[in-house]
């Protein structure tokens, strides 16, 4: 093992205390490695000493996984080469090290450019197919770019286009893992399936594993809230969405799908809720064609118009229309623009039929154009940011409370009204946007002082409550992490976490991996 | 009042076919956009037309598929097109170019103002502003950042002018070419796309037009590419990774290597 390979955190390590979730937390040594063999070395030497071992990606979760408590960060930006591609049925399968960063996946996929040093012949023969065929995509879309792949599977990540897209599970064919012990596991979709609930693993230091499931059903929404559980499971999905508590990914292979020729954007804006509740509806009866329908609400047009005025960086963002109360954007995934057309046609006749004017809406048929609207969406979690980071000057004690809960589709004008009904109430500063077409949606509390702050901790907790009530999921993107752990309990009951801690010791028996992720404590007794 | 808007359509690439013969970009087959230049000019043109009643017209010379790039205009709020394309004005360099566009303006029955970007980032030239006023005989202002106010007689600008800014009136008819700071084009609606697919985009070519071709395309330009290169690059980025420590020996290195560091 590199002398330096593990160092102690010093000054300039600090930012790795924390990520995206604005929490920091604190840990004795870090390492960086870049071969799967320094990784696994690391992780020997921790499992020796029984330190706990806190995984990073690029440590952009809004739920903490990646915020240490103690212990040693194993860091795998490093880890960030494309190792070969495949060719199978007329698709493309590309190997990856967990490292690899999604914009410039998405670059080197739209260039079709990739590093090929170190490819066999069988991949390179795959390249220059790829370089010749049909042009390609990697259809999951977290509105953080800069997530590695790692983490996207560590959180089981999605975005906007997993209305039609799935999450990145849907996209991850093969993972290679390193279990704490340093033991590795290769896992091909389709290869290993569990029993009803009993699977076994055979690794690849000759040991088998046999793994009790938890008992649960999990809810039929978009979900990323503890273990995916299902009977006759396949092995590598208990891993994706683990958040980093059962095994380190040092290889994944993903699926790449053909692009569509035409991908139009739509954001169409109206005057009342119901009105875009309505339309909401009416767009999901479009079929495959639809790529993704996102909400915004007037909370953020606010956030948006105020930071336009006063932030040069967001002095581009366009002109939201006066009278609107917020908005629904739809995208558009089309092989010929005359669908485009038509289907674009055909949501203008449902915004009218709603109350709507097809004059209040943006169209966006340029990769310009749609860039725009990426910008406007991806301004307003920065913009909300900005703000707690202003406020937590005065009133330290405050963080955003964002929430990341969805319910079926039948639920959506009941758990709207909650929201709604509830944070007036409250009183309480709010921006809500998100994945409207899943029924998911980021409601955004924003706290002035600790006392709002506190107020909004106690809303949370209870819409974590009737959401599960709903048939809903705590955590349907974002993964659970450390600061939705109390809402997983919410969400499953005891029981059902004390299974779920079962299964996490039967793979990692002294709790290294991800300590405080998913479970505050360690419950001792009940493992 | 009618306010002409010249556009065109670029690469919305970097990386261009060029034509091994002309040596000029090969436009066929080629994804391309607006030029983002110009579509502040649009923008600005719908502006004013909201604020004066005034009629826009966006007018483009090239290959047919920038009747698309036009309809696009209508969609974003300009009242109509006008296409010159003719096999006789390929391979046109800005003085051909601003002959012909020239020429639209008068077969669209003139204007009062002329609005362009302050140059294409395919060719960068900024030199078809000033040539075209000078074919229409107007007046003109490069490097428009703002438009002030407009009336029947004049327009009152704001230009950037060697890091300083003037505040200019200019008698119409006139010419201004502008600059993308502080523009944010609006995008198209769908009402608005409607009415770009339903308008009729006049297509002209040289006869129609009326010019004398031996003044357009390749032919009237006396600007010949004699031939295109990709520059080498003199500068090179060089990423360091690994530790701080392995990332200062390899800088240390580096600067030996390139003599700065002893």
């Amino acid at each position: 093992m590199r002398q330096d390979l593990i160092q102690e955190v010093a000054d300039c390590h600090k930012i790795y205390l924390g990520d995206e979730s604005r929490r920091f937390g604190q840990a004795e040594s870090i390492s960086f490695p870049t071969t799967e063999g320094e990784m696994t070395a690391v992780l020997t030497r921790m499992w020796k000493s029984q330190t706990p071992v806190t995984i990073q990606g690029g440590r952009t979760g809004l739920a903490a996984a990646a915020v240490p408590q103690g212990g040693h960060i194993l860091n795998l930006t490093r880890m960030n080469g494309v190792l070969g591609l495949r060719e199978a049925e007329g698709r493309f399968f590309l190997r990856v090290q967990p490292g690899v960063v999604l914009s410039q996946l998405r670059d080197n996929i739209a260039r079709r450019t990739f590093d090929t040093k170190g490819w066999d012949a069988d991949s390179l023969y795959a390249y220059h197919r790829f370089q010749v065929g049909a042009e390609q995509f990697f259809p999951p879309d977290p509105t953080e770019a800069s997530a590695t792949l790692g983490g996207m599977a560590a959180c089981n990540a999605s975005g906007a286009r997993s209305y039609r897209y799935g999450p990145v599970r849907q996209h991850i064919t093969a993972l290679r893992l390193t279990l704490s012990s340093g033991d590795p596991l290769i896992l091909r979709r389709g290869e290993c399936r569990a029993k009803d609930r009993e699977l076994l693993l055979h690794t690849e230091g000759g040991n088998t594993l046999t793994l009790t499931l938890p008992t649960y059903q999990m809810p039929r929404t978009k979900n990323a809230s503890g273990y995916y559980i299902e009977d006759n499971m396949d092995a590598i999905d208990l891993f994706i969405g683990s958040d980093g508590t059962l095994g380190v990914v040092s290889e994944l292979e993903l699926a790449l799908s053909p692009l569509p020729g035409h991908i139009w954007g739509v954001s169409c804006f109206f005057a009342h809720e119901e009105q875009s509740l309505c339309f909401v509806e009416a767009v999901r009866s479009l079929g495959d064609a639809i790529g993704a329908i996102e909400y915004f609400n007037c909370g953020v047009f606010e956030l948006l118009r105020r930071n336009k005025e006063e932030n040069p960086a967001f002095s581009g963002l366009p002109d939201i229309p006066r009278n609107a109360d917020n908005a629904v954007y739809v995208e558009l995934h089309c092989t010929c623009r005359k669908d485009a057309e038509e289907l674009l046609y055909t949501l203008g006749q449902y915004m009218e039929a709603q109350g709507g004017h097809e004059e209040n809406t943006w169209v966006a048929r340029t990769q310009e154009d749609l860039d725009l609207l990426h910008f406007f969406r991806h301004a307003a979690p920065e913009c909300v940011n900005l703000l707690i980071d202003q406020r937590r000057k005065l009133h330290p004690g405050i963080a955003k409370l964002g929430t990341d809960m969805s319910v079926p589709d039948d639920c959506l004008h009941q758990v709207i009204a909650m929201y709604r009904r509830d944070l007036k109430e409250a009183g309480l500063e709010h921006a809500v946007w998100g994945h409207i077409g899943n029924n998911h949606l980021h409601v955004n509390i924003l706290p002035w002082n600790e006392d709002d702050f506190a107020v909004g901790k106690a809303l949370y907790r209870h819409w974590a409550e009737a959401v599960t009530e709903m048939g809903g999921a705590v955590s349907a993107e974002h993964g659970v992490g450390k600061i939705k752990a109390e809402y997983l309990d919410v969400m499953y009951g005891p029981m059902h976490i004390r299974e779920m801690q079962q299964l996490k010791a039967a793979l990692d028996p002294e709790w290294i991996l991800g300590q405080g992720t998913l479970f505050p404590v360690r419950k001792e007794a009940s493992v | 009042m009618k306010i002409v808007v010249c556009v065109k359509q670029v690469p919305g690439t970097a990386r261009v076919p060029l034509d091994p013969v002309t040596h000029t970009i090969r436009r066929e087959g080629t994804r391309s956009v607006l030029n983002p230049f110009d579509s502040c000019a649009l923008e600005q043109a719908v502006q004013i037309a909201e604020r004066t009643g005034a009629k826009t017209l966006a007018l483009s010379m090239g290959i047919a598929d920038t009747e698309l790039l036009l309809r696009d205009a209508i969609s974003r709020g300009i009242d109509g097109g006008m296409l010159l394309s003719d096999r006789a004005f390929a391979g046109a360099d800005t003085l051909a170019t601003a002959y012909t566009l020239s020429m639209g303006i008068r077969r669209a029955g003139g204007a009062d103002l002329v609005l362009c970007g302050k140059m294409a980032v395919d060719g960068d030239t900024g030199q078809i502003g000033p040539e075209l006023a000078e074919f229409l005989g107007m007046a003109h202002v490069t490097q428009v950042t703002k438009i002030l106010a407009v009336t029947d007689k004049s327009v009152t600008v704001k230009r950037k002018a060697e890091g300083e800014s003037q505040l200019l009136q200019v008698r119409l008819p006139a010419l201004l070419t502008v600059v993308r700071e502080g523009c944010v084009p609006r995008l198209p609606s769908i009402r608005g796309i409607r009415a770009g697919e339903r308008a009729r985009v006049p297509v002209l070519d040289a006869n129609g037009l009326g010019v004398d071709t031996g003044r357009t395309g390749l032919a009237g330009s006396p600007t010949q590419v004699v031939r295109t290169f990709m520059p080498q690059r003199e500068s090179e980025a060089v990423s360091l990774g690994g530790s701080a420590q392995e990332q200062s020996t390899a800088l240390i290195s580096l600067l030996q290597e390139v003599g700065t560091y002893a």
